[in-house]
């Protein structure tokens, strides 16, 4: 890294703290300099054979999918048993091997499926799962089913191990309302927004000029130095920091590319058109996180479920054509769960209740396509729900792994094994 | 540092009542005073203080209009005419449309109208509840269908909202919102719908870990046949299990009330609602001292919710160090605190708007588990949102909000008593007064001094002048731009 391009680069973003008389504290100045040439691979220790600009995208499809819909076991006669009005009838299944298939609404991701770009690993799970939303968020968010009590995200924790372009805010982006727990890192590296012209602090442009407000806005801002404050206070200050220093360059990023793909008119469409954005913007990011809500089915399943994975579809098969066309979709693999699966048997509203195992989504050029582990029995039941047979810490052990260069025994503390889709 | 109690609070020289602690109960018994009102609540005695939040049924409240839904029953009783006549499709779908815009008209209408009443009320703790268990208690659209349910449940949190928790929630059980939101209202025999028995355990009275999976199974067969017809609760009784259950261990032919009945005789559930409670207004994760002995105000008063509240403001943990000043203001408090400081009039809509962005949209919760507490309003787009806002109060537009472009100035004079107003000191204390209403360090204080053009307190500054107002405007958008404004 050049000094000389460091201090002008640093005056033209105006991200200088000592205009006002005030020392920038250490955490800003790095993530200041950093900021300077994201993708420089000089600055980080990697794996040799591990490309430092690989990208990871986690979609979150909140509520709980009802795998069993999704892909399918159409020739199992206990399925058709279990839901006499949910099941998809045999006819309208994407055939995928003799016995599974996609419903038919995921037609678009079958043409990755055939492409080889899209892996779907079959029962994921953990021991003695929950079937509340919010305590089996949380133990995929934290990748810790034992309950113990993690402050800290699987991905944050990512974030706070040596990683490529770990030093600054944008390592992670999440497009939606809330940050994710997943996302969670001790140093506080992430951002989250929703809309990239909203994400900016705008003076009132009345008495004071824009610099003046500026400046001001900075002072008022940033934590004090030597200062011990208490933590709620360093935690605003730090994430107004963090938007400070990245607001202009995600919108900058976001403004320099225009798709010519078409995306659906969905929120989701909307999230992965725009973490296509601010990957050909060459935003400093390893790992990007999306969202969709609205799978816990009780009632009148079947509209609500075909819509959300017409949506998926949609989203996830926009995104892949749009990085094929910047050139980047050997840089980005894309790793889609859900907090759990749904009952075996349909209840009597047309809907199903909350179950175990259900079936992850890995889609990218870069990954080894197919069907992995195994179909879990629909007769083996432990209480009306299927067992799993693969653990979710191995699939995210693969990905830390082979994808990100990362230990995933540090990070999720065991070694779990590894899966062959990537 | 001494754990602190639920023991009343009693003021010393050294500890006194004083506007700090006033500003700190209005803020949290409601939605924030002005520093009018924080100096009325000074002078008065603390229980005096607290019992006048407390016992608003004294309290005349203004006027609010109700909302009228005869447009909606119009266009519903048109769509059912045309159905059971077999209308042509086009024209069936026409009106079904048109149903569906009005119902959505009538959705905004009530946050709208909710919001406004939470600026205006003079009933400020009541709406706070009201707040408090659309959180808790959660119903909300897409998943309740109907506006008009949504603005009936709101009635009954405003109706129950410090009474009897037992009573109300036996009648969330039977609230037609709920029942859709929840889908008990296809909760049948044979095939019974987990999803309300699930949540009234975890979410609602009991909390996770205090069940098995098969006592929500034996709960949602005493629930079959709970559902509703129009506005009215309804049991039919050809949908009802009434085989026996087994739920936390007791056996018998239950319904939905004996579950209720059994769900508090549980130690868990005496300890569940106070300690949602006191997150609320005081603080996170509390010792589990303070739970238990507001667990037991709650048992003693037959789980009255207006006695925990009295214990709680005159509490010595609701002034400690670790309660004042500490809670990230919600997107509501926010909001509508900003109104109610500084007497602006901005559209309610607008104001909705603002809060959908920072993510606490009314009526339209994230999920059954309701808003965030604490640092969880908080990521760096959200922040810059509530920033932001200040600009929709001093220009009347904020990014996202109203159009972008600029509508006349609101008024910032008020702000400040020119009587009292010699130096640019007076100027930046009177709006730390207002607005922080804590005491700032120096260093902020004086980036506030630079918005006059000045690096000195006691540089002389006249309360008046064109000049002065915009100085003024560009103050009060920093001072809203502070992290010290998120808190209260």
């Amino acid at each position: 890294m050049t000094q000389g391009m460091t201090r002008r680069e640093f005056i033209k973003k105006g991200l200088t703290m000592v205009a006002v008389g005030v020392t920038a504290p250490s955490f800003i100045t790095r993530t200041a300099l950093a900021m300077n040439n994201p993708w420089d691979v000089a600055q980080v220790t990697s794996r040799p054979g591990v490309p430092d600009d690989r990208i990871l995208v986690v979609v979150q499809m909140g509520g709980g999918n009802d795998g069993l819909n999704t892909v399918i076991p159409f020739t199992n006669d206990a399925y058709y048993r279990a839901r006499p009005n949910l099941a998809i009838p045999q006819k309208e299944v994407i055939r995928v091997t003799d016995e599974l298939g996609f419903h038919p609404n995921l037609a678009q991701v079958k043409d990755l499926y055939d492409k080889g770009a899209m892996a779907v690993i079959q029962g994921v799970g953990y021991p003695n799962p929950s079937r509340s939303h919010f305590k089996s968020m949380e133990i995929w968010q934290t990748a810790d089913p034992e309950g113990r009590v993690v402050r800290y995200g699987w991905i944050g924790r990512y974030f706070d191990s040596k990683c490529p372009v770990c030093e600054q805010p944008t390592v992670g982006v999440n497009v939606g309302q809330a940050m994710p727990l997943a996302m969670n890192a001790e140093t506080g590296m992430g951002v989250s927004l929703e809309n990239p012209e909203t994400f900016q602090w705008m003076p009132a442009l009345n008495g004071l000029g824009e610099k003046e407000e500026q400046e001001l806005f900075k002072l008022l801002n940033a934590p004090a130095p030597g200062v011990d404050e208490p933590g709620t206070i360093d935690f605003l200050r730090h994430t107004a920091m963090n938007a400070h220093v990245s607001s202009e360059r995600v919108r900058a990023a976001v403004n320099g590319y225009r798709s010519g793909v078409e995306y659906a008119n969905t929120r989701f469409a909307y999230s992965m058109r725009l973490i296509a954005q601010m990957i050909a913007g060459k935003l400093p990011t390893k790992v990007y996180y999306a969202h969709m809500t609205g799978f816990d089915t009780h009632a009148n399943q079947r509209g609500t479920h075909e819509n959300l994975l017409q949506q998926l579809a949609e989203g996830v098969s926009s995104f892949y054509r749009d990085l094929e066309a910047q050139g980047n979709a050997d840089r980005v693999v894309v790793l889609a769960f859900s907090e759990f699966g749904r009952r075996v048997a349909e209840n009597g509203s047309n809907g199903t209740d909350h179950g175990t195992a259900a079936p992850m989504f890995v889609f990218g050029k870069a990954i080894k396509g197919g069907l992995y582990g195994d179909q879990p029995s629909l007769t083996d039941l432990q209480d009306g729900d299927l067992k799993h047979g693969v653990d979710f810490r191995s699939v995210y052990a693969t990905v830390l792994d082979k994808w990100l260069g990362a230990d995933p025994a540090k990070i999720l503390g065991h070694n779990f094994e590894r899966g062959a889709f990537i | 540092m001494a754990v602190p109690s639920l023991r009343r609070f009693r003021p010393t020289a050294s500890n006194p009542w004083n506007r700090v602690k006033a500003a700190h109960l209005l803020n949290r018994a409601g939605f924030g005073g002005t520093p009018e009102e924080i100096t009325r609540f000074a002078g008065m005695r603390i229980d005096a203080a607290v019992d006048e939040l407390l016992n608003f049924e004294s309290t005349q409240e203004i006027a609010f209009p109700e909302i009228d839904f005869t447009p909606v029953h119009r266009l519903f009783e048109e769509l059912v005419r045309l159905r059971q006549s077999r209308a042509e499709q086009q024209t069936v779908r026409a009106v079904a449309n048109q149903l569906n815009r009005a119902n959505r008209e009538k959705f905004q209408e009530i946050r709208a109208s909710w919001v406004s009443r939470m600026i205006q009320t003079r009933r400020p703790l009541l709406e706070k509840m009201v707040l408090f268990w659309h959180g808790l208690l959660v119903s909300g659209f897409p998943e309740t269908r109907s506006a008009e349910h949504m603005a009936i449940q709101l009635h009954l949190f405003r109706r129950m909202a410090t009474g009897s928790s037992k009573q109300l929630i036996l009648a969330i059980s039977r609230d037609p919102a709920m029942l859709s939101y929840l889908d008990n209202d296809t909760n049948r025999k044979g095939r019974p719908n987990e999803n309300y028995a699930r949540e009234l355990l975890e979410l609602f009275t009991m909390g996770i870990g205090n069940y098995t999976e098969q006592d929500i199974k034996e709960a949602a067969r005493a629930f079959t046949g709970w559902t509703f017809a129009g506005n009215e609760f309804v049991f039919r009784g050809a949908w009802h299990d009434d085989g026996v259950k087994t739920f936390l261990g007791r056996t018998g032919n239950w319904d939905g009330s004996d579950i209720i009945d059994i769900i508090f005789e549980h130690e868990a559930t005496a300890r569940f609602l106070p300690r949602r409670v006191f997150e609320f207004f005081v603080y996170q994760v509390p010792e589990e001292s303070l739970v238990e002995e507001l667990a037991g105000v709650f048992k003693r008063s037959n789980w009255n919710i207006k006695a925990m509240l009295r214990t709680m403001f005159l509490s010595e943990a609701f002034y400690s160090d670790k309660a004042m000043r500490t809670q990230v203001k919600s997107p509501v408090q926010l909001v509508v605190g900003a109104v109610r400081t500084t007497g602006t009039e901005i559209q309610p809509l607008a104001l909705v708007r603002a809060m959908d962005l920072m993510g606490q949209a009314l009526l339209y919760p994230p999920n059954v588990g309701g808003w965030p507490l604490g640092k969880g309003w908080i990521n760096t787009a959200s922040l810059m949102l509530r920033y932001n806002f200040s600009t929709l109060l001093l220009n009347g537009a904020m990014p996202g909000v109203g159009g972008g472009r600029r509508a006349a100035p609101a008024r910032v004079e008020h702000l400040i008593d020119a009587g009292k107003t010699k130096t640019a000191g007076d100027v930046v204390d009177q709006l730390v007064d207002r607005f922080v209403q804590s005491p700032l360090d120096r260093r902020r204080k004086w980036g506030l001094l630079r918005a006059f053009g000045t690096n000195r307190e006691d540089m002389p500054i006249a309360a008046t002048g064109t000049n002065f107002q915009s100085q003024l405007r560009s103050a009060v958008h920093l001072v809203m731009s502070m992290p010290e404004y998120q808190l209260t």
